[in-house]
């Protein structure tokens, strides 16, 4: 029972649900309480203490189907000529194998119990790539006693005895049945124990690759990753935060509740500080040579909107455009695709870009949205500006006027001011100039930003 | 002293059981969960969305158990005060300005400032005594001496420093209060935690709860449900119904119709004699199901293809 649970608990952490110690003892405590007759409730009963949110129930459901369901070895049916066959290959049989006369009496319950106390004696548990099938089917042959099969094979096979070479064949055919119900149970272990393995290193290693290389049927992969970290920085940061003012007393508020009281101040109010939202002014190159960098910071940003009280987003090539209506309009994966689409399409032009922002958001009629202290602004791009204006004087206001200026650029920082860059002139008027290549590094910017703003 | 535990349910069964006696239709899932937490003694975090019943069944628990329901509504800025407990300051004060006539009597002889502080000293604990502390549902629960059913409703609109605070309830039913000591619960109450999943909850909270997710029922639970609730309701009605609620349930509406809106429209179908589920009816009534506008524009938009599914089916 003891081992039954700890395999288990293990096919369930490889499933992406995490189990406490604790957790652990409550699942032996339930397994107790249940017991194993009744699979259906069991299965509740455990989905209740491990599973903690709807994705985990559904995970668990498989995880629990695969490990409870395995069968092997086919049954030994009630036909009275089966019954006669095999006492009469009973008796044939002379070597003293016990693997070989459990297969031939066909006795289900002994061989797969045999097979799975083999399998413990391996840590067939252990298992994680596809790769390892062979080694861990041998290692179970060899533990359930095949050895013992091949001497016997041989020592018949070495005579003329036409009845013995009979008898090696079909020892040998008996050794082939074995090792298909072995492969086919290392099997079923590997889809319990492995599950998970490819994905979270495929996982690791997107979040860690150039962008640029991330190729476009990783895309879908990419986004949920991306949903990942949003959310987390999104949980971070979320909440509303209210900051006592250290040592201010809201007096007001004080004597009003202290009425009743005659005064005396027994319950003392203090003042608080709401801390804003950060307001966030994204603008993403997004012509042909950088579109896959913009993709995920728009993802981003996309996926923050309960953070960011308003994010209000360009995509550009030759000239700025507006899209947060298509935000606002359109699920994300859409909203993202249209907007690449809209802004992109001619040829990268940072001057009319910065001239166009600074008609839009410095020089706006309405105040609300023009760029303030409060503002944070991203510029994703490779300043790659085709040799024409820079136009840093307007980026320079800029810069006077935000909380901060970030400019993510996706090159390695060796290929910055080569050619039509213009990297080191807009350098000046950035409070933060960074490589940005990686999902990691668009996550930990983004982190760095929100921390800042929240203070 | 007979506490709530020595109820026994022996089994799944016998939940399922006494909970439809008592008016609540379980189906296994919840039977089960029921089952298991109620034996290892572990509070119960029920999800799912508004209506499904969740606060029904604390209810129904405390009911079958013989307990007091004792019930805490959480909100953005519930603290410890307002779940725990309170001083009651104006009787504090109202006692002390009382008193002050007889301050003198009560010091007697004592003549040096040192007599007069011992003198206080050995009476002051009176003010901080349970007199004058105002219970609240927390503390109420942990009082109680057969147990009790403590149902935390809507945990997730809480702080995450309420969440923080009750861990250590949840965990060791015990919490101290400076000025009296230590309070214990002599018998843990059973507790229910209901969320409808504004936000996550914190891993230390959830890890400490058995976890039951409330679904929409499927259609033949709801009509058993439907059976215990408004027995008057006509068996082909009833089927009409709840394939109806089931239709609109898979469109994409901002507030799916859940249990306690099926039962309420199946009373008002019972009240208004309705012999049928027809356009007419349904068209005046459906407010009673769908509780915004642009829902029941959305529905009222493909009423007759619904209502003809529906008939068709039945």
């Amino acid at each position: 029972m003891q081992a039954v649970l700890e395999d288990f608990l293990k096919a369930v952490r490889s499933h992406d649900i995490t189990v406490s110690s604790a957790e652990s003892i409550e699942a032996g405590h339930t397994f107790e309480l249940i017991g194993y007759e009744n699979r259906e409730i069991l299965k509740y009963a455990l989905s209740a203490t491990l599973a903690k949110n709807l994705e985990e129930r559904e995970s668990f459901s498989k995880c629990f189907d695969g490990f409870f369901s395995f069968e092997s070895f086919k049954e030994r049916t009630e036909h009275a000529e089966e019954e006669k066959q095999i006492a009469q290959e009973l008796a044939e049989y002379q070597g003293d194998s016990e693997l070989v006369k459990m297969m031939l009496a066909k006795d289900q319950v002994a061989l797969s119990n045999k097979m799975k106390q083999a399998a413990r004696e391996v840590g067939i548990t252990d298992i994680w790539f596809f790769t390892q099938k062979g080694i861990y089917s041998q290692k179970i042959m060899k533990e359930m006693g095949s050895a013992q099969i091949g001497e016997e094979i041989a020592a018949l096979s070495g005579g003329t005895c036409p009845t013995a070479a009979a008898q090696a064949n079909q020892l040998r055919q008996v050794r082939k049945a074995l090792q298909g119900e072995v492969q086919n149970f290392v099997e079923q272990q590997l889809a319990i124990y492995g599950a998970n393995t490819n994905k979270r290193l495929r996982e690791e290693f997107l979040t860690n690759a150039r962008l640029s290389n991330v190729e476009r049927r990783d895309f879908h992969r990419m986004h949920e990753i991306v949903r990942k970290m949003a959310k987390r920085l999104s949980d971070t940061y979320s909440k509303k935060r209210k900051q006592t003012q250290r040592g201010q007393l809201d007096f007001r508020k004080t004597m009003r509740k202290n009425v009743a009281y005659d005064g005396v101040p027994f319950e003392t109010f203090w003042r608080t500080k709401n801390v804003d939202k950060p307001k966030i002014v994204a603008i993403c190159d997004v012509s042909g040579s950088v579109s896959d960098y913009s993709r995920f910071l728009l993802l981003f940003l996309y996926s923050l909107k309960d953070v960011l009280s308003r994010i209000d987003s360009f995509a550009f090539s030759g000239s700025l455009v507006e899209v947060n209506t298509i935000f606002d309009d359109y699920a994300v994966e859409q909203a993202i695709e249209v907007a690449l689409k809209e802004g992109g399409g001619s040829s990268t032009d940072y001057g009319q870009t910065f001239m166009d922002l600074k008609r839009d958001r410095l020089e706006n009629a309405n105040n609300l949205l023009n760029i303030d202290n409060k503002t944070s602004v991203i510029i994703l791009g490779d300043a790659r500006n085709n040799y024409g204006d820079p136009r840093t004087d307007i980026l320079k206001l800029v810069f006077q006027r935000a909380k901060r200026v970030i400019w993510l650029n996706p090159e390695p920082v060796i290929a910055w001011n080569t050619g039509d860059s213009e990297m080191d002139k807009y350098r000046p008027y950035c409070h933060l100039v960074s490589e940005c290549s990686t999902i990691k590094q668009l996550n930990n910017m983004i982190d760095d930003m929100l921390k800042v703003s929240f203070g | 002293m007979k506490n709530m535990y020595d109820h026994r349910f022996q089994s799944v069964e016998e939940i399922q059981q006494e909970f439809e006696a008592g008016g609540y239709i379980c189906s296994k899932e919840i039977a089960t969960c029921l089952y298991i937490a109620f034996n290892l003694q572990k509070p119960m975090m029920v999800e799912g969305p508004a209506g499904v019943g969740k606060t029904e069944m604390a209810k129904t628990t405390a009911e079958i158990l013989g307990v007091p329901l004792v019930r805490l509504q959480c909100y953005e800025g519930l603290d410890e005060s307002k779940a725990l407990y309170e001083w009651k300051y104006g009787k504090q004060l109202l006692y002390t300005q009382l008193l002050k006539e007889k301050l003198n009597d009560f010091m007697g002889d004592a003549e040096t400032m040192e007599e007069s502080m011992a003198v206080l000293h050995s009476k002051e604990d009176l003010f901080f005594s349970e007199d004058f502390l105002e219970p609240r549902p927390l503390f109420k629960a942990l009082k109680e001496k057969a147990g009790c059913v403590l149902l935390i409703d809507e945990v997730d609109k809480s702080d995450h420093e309420f969440e923080a605070f009750l861990l250590e309830i949840l965990s060791e039913f015990q919490v101290s209060i400076p000025e009296i000591g230590t309070l214990s619960a002599d018998v843990k109450p059973f507790v229910f935690l209901t969320s409808n999943n504004n936000r996550e909850m914190s891993d230390a909270l959830k890890r400490r709860c058995l976890h039951l997710n409330v679904p929409y029922p499927e259609p033949d639970l709801e009509r058993r449900i439907l059976n215990s609730r408004v027995p008057e309701l006509r068996d082909n009605l009833q089927q009409n119904l709840v394939d109806f609620i089931h239709k609109i349930r898979e469109m994409d509406l901002k507030k799916a119709p859940s249990i306690s809106e099926t039962i309420d429209w199946a009373r008002v179908l019972v009240l208004l004699h309705a012999e049928e589920l027809d356009k007419e009816f349904v068209e005046t009534t459906l407010n009673t199901v769908l509780k915004f506008e642009d829902d029941i524009e959305a529905v009222n938009e493909q009423l007759e293809s619904l209502l003809e599914s529906v008939h068709s089916a039945a």
